[in-house]
This record gives structure tokens, sequence and C-alpha cells, in this order.
């Protein structure tokens, strides 16, 4: 029966990134939420447990006031959840994230499959996954859309641009899937009452080895803004002479 | 003083969010459009704990606070107020009567499977003569042996047709207009029991609404629900927190008329720009979000006593008069900002507006609810 961590990360909710009249994003206010595709990563972990057995632990790496995190996370089926946190670890480096799963992983859980989404809602930087498997010398599939298990074997359905790909790989491997893997759960009601009384292992930053620096600093977040003329243009050959015409006088096209 | 809600509360109404937008939304247009009572809908929210949620887990409900349980019903209204209305009426009327006045056999025996939602609850109060003026009923209910014959008529009850148990209300004595109104718990299946005819309604057209007739209907002695004489303070303590589930059910029905305004109003285009630019819709829109944010405190105050044990007798009405009618101003006004989009179907906003004016009339019309303030307040 595997035993399977499943990784998440606690990241600011999108609904709340609104720009102020100035330009600016204030993310005071800004609630969070888990990010959208480990969300597929625990119920995917949860519903192999379901076929399979085994138990279901999640991790994550976060500030330490992501304590709502890690009820979400345990109201969606994990038994336990390791809270790796410090006020530092907020916009970590993807190496930096990986590092530290790695350490406790190696240390502290037993496991047979690892499960990551394929990458957060707010970085997508899609390399947490990868880089944890390197870090404990483990196989990695990545992009997957399907999973089930067969004699100690892990079978894993591949999105390539190129097409399907199923391949296999011994246990234990790490993979991050996507979207469509599955339909998370909604947590009903019990769910959520029965999260807070699950075990959470609560790791600070002077139970780890090493120390982890800061490396990405926020100067500043400025919103994309797109600013509307609402000049309304006909289909025919002179109106689109005259569309030219206008883009061309805002610049962003010259004739060169 | 905090005006925050514990993490808890937070993710039980995110997952209540989470939950209307995944099963009711894609159903909500159709059901108000067919009258249909969504019982996939309601079986789905019996199988995730939420038609219980307020009552003891030994009696098969999750045990939260009226506070928790009322922001779901925000949410789930928010999707669809017929639903949330269903899921109010069984919690706040049916419910929780017999989870404060039943015995511990009454509450096994019929808390159990209501609190779980394999059972659905109605409250049959009013009648034909008898709506604001409870005291003018004239069902009765005639001891026999061991048993109650129960004769009369019940009009307006909501979930009448789809409920598996009623709490209704009978004379015990008729000459004694204060202490002569007994409740008493009636099991669908009883004989003399029938539903009678269907109410199709302006708004919240998905709840189900009929009379509930009475003809030589006899229960066991046991099925009486309190003391023999409890009936009139039953009804009157079961208004004061149903009345915290409709305040919640009209700020849903604000809120969502403040989503689709925010988002039509951005979209619109009209001499050139979105409306939103115009002072006139950005007026309509922050006095829609002020009201929706003091209805919504008001109704947590009248929450948060209850659940301290204190009166909340008139707070659950001021909340209760505020959210309703502040919830069909504005989903009035949210019409009025989609022009004529708004007026017709397959806009939100147009069945918001008509499932907004019963906030106003069930459960005590906004004029009962002065009263009760007034009442309180001149004492």
């Amino acid at each position: 029966m595997p035993n399977i961590v499943c990784c998440f990360k606690w990241v600011v909710d999108e609904a709340y990134i609104k720009p102020s009249s100035s330009g600016k994003i204030d993310l005071e206010w800004a609630e969070y939420k888990l990010s959208d595709y480990d969300r597929n990563a625990i119920e995917e972990a949860v519903r192999l447990q379901e076929i399979y057995g085994g138990g279901v632990t999640a991790v994550t790496v976060a500030s330490s006031d992501a304590t709502k995190g890690i009820k979400d996370a345990l109201s969606r089926g994990p038994e336990k959840a390791y809270f790796i946190n410090d006020d530092q670890f907020e916009n970590l480096e993807p190496s930096q994230t990986s590092a530290i799963l790695a350490q406790v992983i190696a240390d502290q859980i037993d496991y047979d499959v690892i499960i990551c989404g394929e990458g957060s809602s707010d970085m997508y930087s899609q390399q947490v996954g990868p880089r944890l498997a390197e870090k404990l010398g483990i196989p990695c599939i990545a992009f997957v859309n399907q999973l089930s298990i067969e004699d100690k074997q892990i079978i894993a359905e591949r999105k390539t641009d190129e097409g399907m790909e199923v391949i296999s790989a011994p246990m234990p491997v790490l993979v991050t899937v996507l979207p469509d893997i599955n339909n998370p759960r909604v947590p009903g009601l019990k769910d959520t009452l029965a999260a807070s009384k699950k075990p959470v292992i609560n790791i600070e930053l002077e139970d780890l080895a090493s120390e982890y620096k800061r490396l990405l600093i926020d100067k500043g977040l400025k919103a994309a803004s797109i600013e509307r003329n609402c000049t309304h243009f006909g289909a025919g050959p002179e109106d689109i002479k005259a569309f030219v015409e206008a883009i061309r006088k805002t610049g962003v096209i010259d004739r060169g | 003083m905090n005006f925050k809600l514990t993490e808890e509360q937070e993710l039980i109404r995110d997952n209540m969010r989470e939950f209307a937008r995944t099963y009711v939304d894609p159903v909500a247009v159709e059901i108000d459009e067919n009258s249909r009572y969504p019982e996939e809908v309601i079986k789905k929210l019996a199988e995730g704990g939420w038609m219980g949620m307020p009552f003891p887990a030994e009696y098969g409900g999750a045990g939260v606070d009226y506070l928790t349980y009322a922001i779901a019903v925000e949410e789930l209204s928010r999707s669809c107020a017929a639903t949330g209305f269903t899921m109010s009426v069984h919690t706040g009327l049916a419910c929780g009567p017999i989870a404060l006045y039943g015995n511990d056999d009454q509450k096994k025996k019929y808390l159990t499977p209501m609190a779980k939602g394999e059972h659905l609850g109605a409250f049959a109060l009013t009648e034909p003569g008898a709506g604001t003026d409870v005291g003018a009923a004239t069902s009765t209910a005639v001891l026999d042996g061991d048993e109650y014959v129960l004769n009369g008529v019940k009009t307006f009850t909501s979930n009448g047709p789809v409920a598996n148990t009623y709490v209704t209300f009978a004379w015990t004595d008729k000459n004694d207009k204060r202490n002569g109104m007994s409740a008493f718990i009636v099991p669908r299946e009883t004989p003399g029991l029938s539903v009678g005819e269907h109410f199709m309604k302006m708004g919240i057209r998905a709840s189900q609404t009929s009379e509930i007739i009475f003809k030589d209907c006899r229960i066991p002695k046991e099925n009486l629900l309190g003391k023999v004489g409890d009936g009139m303070k039953i009804a009157m303590n079961c208004f004061d927190h149903g009345r915290i589930g409709i305040a919640a059910q009209a700020v849903g029905i604000a809120q969502a008329a403040l989503d689709e305004s925010i988002s039509y109003s951005k979209q619109r285009i009209q001499f050139g720009k979105p409306i939103s630019k115009n002072q006139a819709i950005q007026w309509m829109i922050a006095d829609m979000y002020t009201d929706i944010t003091a209805g919504r405190f008001l109704y947590y105050y009248a929450a948060s006593l209850k659940d301290q044990g204190l009166p909340f007798s008139k707070e659950a009405a001021m909340a209760k008069v505020f959210c309703a009618e502040m919830c069909s101003k504005h989903a009035s006004k949210a019409v009025q900002i989609h022009g004529g989009y708004g007026y017709c179907k397959g806009q939100k906003v147009e069945r918001l507006m008509r499932d907004a004016k019963i906030t106003e009339i069930y459960e005590g019309t906004s004029e009962a609810q002065r009263m009760v303030i007034a009442g309180n307040v001149l004492r």
C-alpha cells in the first residue's frame, strides 16, 4: 500500500489582485487559496489512496500565517500535514522551496509516490516538482493527466505536444499533474470540521539544517493597464486603412 | 471587538461557495423556470453535511454555531435563493423546534434523519385566515385515548409538497388564547395528512409551497412537541431564529445583485465608455455595497448573540427587516443598471428581483418585524 505525499502552495487568490486607480496593487486585503493545480495533486493522492490504500500526507513550505491553508488541504482528505513555516518563506526561489521539501521529506516521511501540481497559480515556474525529484534522486514524470499503480510501478499518461504518452516508472517516484487529471471534490462540512483535529507537524526554520536567505525580493507590484479609446471601425477596405492608420498613430506598429 | 471570522468559518463559507458554483449555478435557471424541486442538489447538500449544520453530532448534525450556518445560507442563496430557503426552512423552522423542544426520543426518531438530510422538514403554521395573526388559526388537536386527532388546513407551507416531517400547530384549548395552542410532529405518511394546492409563486419558484390538510389525522400522543400549550411560544421562538436565516438569504440575493451589477456595468459601453464610469451607476453600486455590508453585520450580530445564549429576538427582527428591504431595493437597482436586458429572462438580476420580494413577507412581514422591534424598544 503506497505512502503518498502531496505538496501544495498557499497563494494569493487572483480574484483579489486588482489595481488601484494609481496602478498599484495592494495585497494587504488579499485572500489566499490553495494553488489551483495543487488541488488536483491532493485530489489525485486521495483518489489513489481510495483505490490502493496506504496513507496521504500533505506538505507545504509557507509563511507562518498560512494556517488556514493547512486546514484547507487537510479538509480535502490527507490524514496529516507537515507545515514547514517561517516568516521568511514567502517568495522563495523554486530551488529553495524544493531543497526545503527534499530535506524534510527525506528525513521524516516514508514515501512511494510524491504528487505536485504542474505549476503554482502565482509564479507557475513548474520547477519545484522536478527539482524535488532530482534532490531526492527519484524519477520524475511531468504533465500527467492519468495515474494508476500496477505491481509497484506507477503508470502515467502524459500529455505532450506530440500527443499522449503512457509510461511507467518504479516507485518511489514523483509526478506533476495537470488540471484535467481529476475534478477536485468540494469538501463537505464535516471534512472541514475534521481537518482541525488532524495532526500537523510543525517545522520551523531552526529545525532545518540550512539557512534559507530570501533571494527574490519584491521591488514593487504594478498592474498591467489597458487603455480603451473605444474607436469603432467597419470591415470595408477604407475602414481597414483607417484602422491601420489609427494604430500606427499609437506607435504600436511602425511603417519602418 | 474583532470583525473577523475564524479560519474554519471562512473555509466553510468558501466551500459552500464552491458547492453552489459546482452544483447549484448549473441548474438555478432551469429550476426557477420549471418551479422544480432540485432533489439532486438537496441530496448533494445532505452528503456534504449541510442539512443539519447547527445540531449536535449525536443527532446527525455537524454541531457548528448558528453564525456559521447563517453564512452558509447566504452563500447558497447567492447562487439560488430558493435552494437557500429550502435549506433554511428545513434547518431553522423544522429541525430547530425539535432540537430545542423535543425530548430525546423525538430527537432520535425525527431530528436525526432530518439533520442528516435523509428527511426534509416543513413548518405548517400559517392558515388561510391566520398569517401574521397566528392566534386567528382554527386548526384543532383533540386528545382521544393515546392519540391526538388533528383537523385543519394549513397554507403557504414551504417544503410542504416534498417534506417527510411536519412541525405543525393546533389548538388544544380554543378558549385559552395565550396557552391554548400546542405544537406537534407529524410524519408525512400519517393517514389524514394530505397535500393540497401547490402554489405557483412570483419568485423562489424552485422552493415548493402548498396547503397541508389535516382531516381526522391521528398522531400518537408522544408526538406532542414540548408541553401542552407551548405552541405559541415555540412558534415565536422558531421565528426568532428562522429570521436570521432569512436575513442571510436576503444578503445572499443582494450580494448576487451586486456581483452582477459590477460585472455588467464594467462591460456595458454607452456614450463611448463603460457605464461604471458614470457617477449615477457608481452611487448605486456604492449604496449596494454599503447596505450589504451593514446587513451582513446585522445578521452576524443577531446570530452571535444567539450563539452566546443571549436574547436576540429584537436583533433578529432588525436584521430581517433591514436585509429584506435593502435586498428588494438593490435587486431592483440591479435591474435598473442592466436596463432592458435586466428586464428579460436570461439575466440573473430578473430572477433576483422576483426572489427578493418574498424576504419582506415570509417568516414575519417587515411590518411584523417592526412590531417586534418597537415592542422591545418602547418597553
